[in-house]
């Protein structure tokens, strides 16, 4: 890693303080939203979708899009009940780090990128559901935020990090291999920093920081699930929005064996059929996205 | 509250209720059987599928047309009409690009550098369940372009077989219509294909040449056992007609007709669970493939 270069975008992080909302409205929500489903205050959740005038109509126009029937919801609180909650804190998760993002700096396609953080977050969640992990709901946040690095590259070093994606896409390789040759460190180097300046818990900046780290998973579980569940996406056009050149035996990698140890049951875990609900989802990734991101 | 949100917008979609929880046992009965996979998202599918069968059969209630598939007389008969009502549609010529493109990108270089080493430049693949040919053709074309870049200096031959004479007949005249051929491009029809009959085509003596066709029962141990070193299996849509005992039987037999690091494909939402441990479920972007390890595999990273 070049820890100069690394150094110097951490001004720029300093700078992102006074960017809107993010975790003033963030992390109350995922917080809510954490309990389990009959202790969430529904009109609490309500109260704070309404609260914003953009977010309440992201939420309206997907709960009348055709993947719902295209009922004719008029009010946020039908909204709410229609979309379910999950929906919900993933809408609101996706414009709130969207507006930290100016348009015109966008390297990577935010459709893309929202894409795969929601799917990477789903998987997470439903592969700690099925092999026992504790807290599915920490898996779903930690998924979802798990490549919060790419806000910081994209912001901090815009035509850099543009050159990486470039490189990324025409030697079909991964991205945070592309950036250890043109950056000198990657978005987990980058995302670590702004999820201590967020203060987000130790468990979630863990996994910013070491999902792509082989060597450092050992005892981490939860960095591993993540791991597995991001692998996973960009093999099922929940990536980064180009054709990643490999074959990946899930079974044969460090982080299976990580993740064996502390949870014996993903040894019994049918892959496929968890393969085959991921393309399932898609239909319902996409929808959300569009309606957090088409105009 | 969330999951009853999720529920009512669901059946929104469609006329059958969703929420009836005999669909999700049909589903499983079905994966169970067959290997093919409904998601939560795509119950509605299945739905209609059974609502045909629910039609024929007068059956009033999911749960009622569950008891046909599991405890009434004919029900063998009963789950195989329902099979062929969920793998419907004919198919075409190159509809797997995500396995073509793995074939291309991860399969292909494995092999090529294995079999470098031992100065063996042979390729053989094996469309198990041809029915009317879309499949073979479609190797046959991937491969005599691959031959011009990565496969130069290579021979290669397909093995296409099926149990159905009449599909069979079809696949070595190889004359095609417009459906078959919806996703070839207008450069592979001019190289590959002539034109018959006014708005058909047939393929070409040298795409023909490829392919060897053959009548092949599956369930014939003294056949299989014959049909040796073969480095790509294709057996899309066929196993999900078999039991679990003969499946598991067929797939035994594939892993021996493999060589070490080949690797056999399945249709879309198929799998392999609990019927053959000893292949590895290997992802590349789009599709799945099993891999027999190569001799000396440990697992560890990627194959």
């Amino acid at each position: 890693m070049n820890l100069h270069r690394l150094e110097e975008i951490r001004p720029k992080i300093g700078a992102l303080e006074g960017m809107p909302a993010v975790p003033a409205i963030v992390l109350p929500l995922t917080a809510m939203l954490r309990l389990p489903p009959d202790q969430v205050d529904v009109d609490a959740v309500i109260e704070l979708v309404s609260y914003d005038g953009t977010i309440a109509a992201h939420c309206l126009r997907m709960a009348n899009s055709p993947l719902f029937g295209r009922r004719n919801t008029e009010t946020v609180r039908s909204a709410v009940m229609v979309l379910g909650l999950k929906r919900i804190e993933a809408i609101l998760l996706g414009c709130c780090l969207n507006r930290i993002v100016p348009p015109d700096k966008w390297a990577l396609d935010p459709v893309t990128f929202w894409r795969h953080s929601l799917g990477c977050a789903l998987v997470s969640s439903k592969m700690a559901k099925l092999i026992g992990y504790p807290d599915p709901d920490k898996a779903y946040l930690a998924g979802l935020l798990h490549d919060l690095g790419i806000l910081v590259n994209t912001l901090a070093c815009t035509e850099n990090f543009r050159k990486c994606i470039h490189a990324a896409r025409d030697g079909r390789v991964a991205l945070h291999r592309s950036e250890e040759e043109h950056l000198g460190f990657t978005h987990c180097h980058s995302g670590k920093m702004l999820a201590e300046h967020w203060h987000f818990s130790g468990d979630v900046t863990d996994v910013i920081e070491f999902h792509h780290d082989i060597a450092a998973l050992s005892g981490k579980p939860l960095v591993s699930l993540v791991h597995l569940s991001d692998l996973l996406c960009r093999l099922r056009d929940l990536g980064y929005g180009y054709y990643e050149a490999m074959g990946v035996d899930l079974a044969g990698e460090a982080a299976w064996a990580t993740l064996v140890e502390h949870f014996p049951a993903l040894t019994n875990l049918d892959l496929a059929r968890l393969t085959m609900d991921i393309d399932g989802s898609m239909e319902d990734i996409v929808a959300i996205v569009d309606a957090v991101f088409k105009p | 509250m969330a999951e009853l949100a999720t529920a009512r917008a669901v059946t929104g979609r469609d006329t059958e209720d969703l929420s009836d929880p005999a669909y999700l046992k049909i589903r499983d009965v079905i994966y169970r059987i067959s290997g093919i996979y409904h998601p939560e998202e795509k119950l509605y599918l299945l739905a209609s599928r059974c609502a045909r069968r629910m039609r024929a059969v007068n059956a009033k209630t999911p749960s009622e047309y569950l008891d046909h598939l599991t405890v009434r007389g004919g029900r063998e008969e009963e789950l195989r009409l329902l099979l062929n009502e969920i793998t419907i549609g004919e198919t075409y010529m190159f509809r797997s690009q995500a396995q073509l493109e793995m074939l291309r990108s991860v399969i292909l270089p494995q092999i090529i550098q294995t079999k470098s080493a031992i100065g063996f430049k042979r390729l053989r693949l094996w469309s198990a369940g041809c029915s009317t040919g879309e499949e073979p053709y479609t190797l046959a074309m991937f491969l005599l372009e691959e031959s011009e870049k990565m496969l130069a200096g290579w021979t290669f031959d397909i093995l296409a077989t099926d149990l159905n004479d009449k599909s069979l007949a079809a696949a070595k005249a190889g004359i095609y219509g417009e459906y078959a051929l919806r996703s070839t491009t207008e450069v592979l029809r001019k190289k590959y294909f002539r034109p018959y009959d006014g708005k058909q085509l047939e393929a070409t003596n040298q795409l023909k040449s490829l392919i060897r066709f053959d009548r092949a029962n599956l369930n014939d141990d003294s056949k299989m056992t014959f049909l040796k070193g073969m480095d790509v299996i294709f057996c899309c849509n066929v196993l999900i007609y078999f039991d679990q005992g003969s499946k598991h039987k067929v797939v035994q037999h594939f892993y021996s007709n493999l060589l070490p690091g080949g690797y056999l494909f399945l249709g879309h939402a198929e799998s392999l669970y609990q019927v053959d441990d000893r292949f590895h479920l290997v992802h590349s972007p789009g599709a799945i493939g099993y891999w027999k390890p190569s001799i000396g595999y440990t697992g560890g990273g990627k194959p």
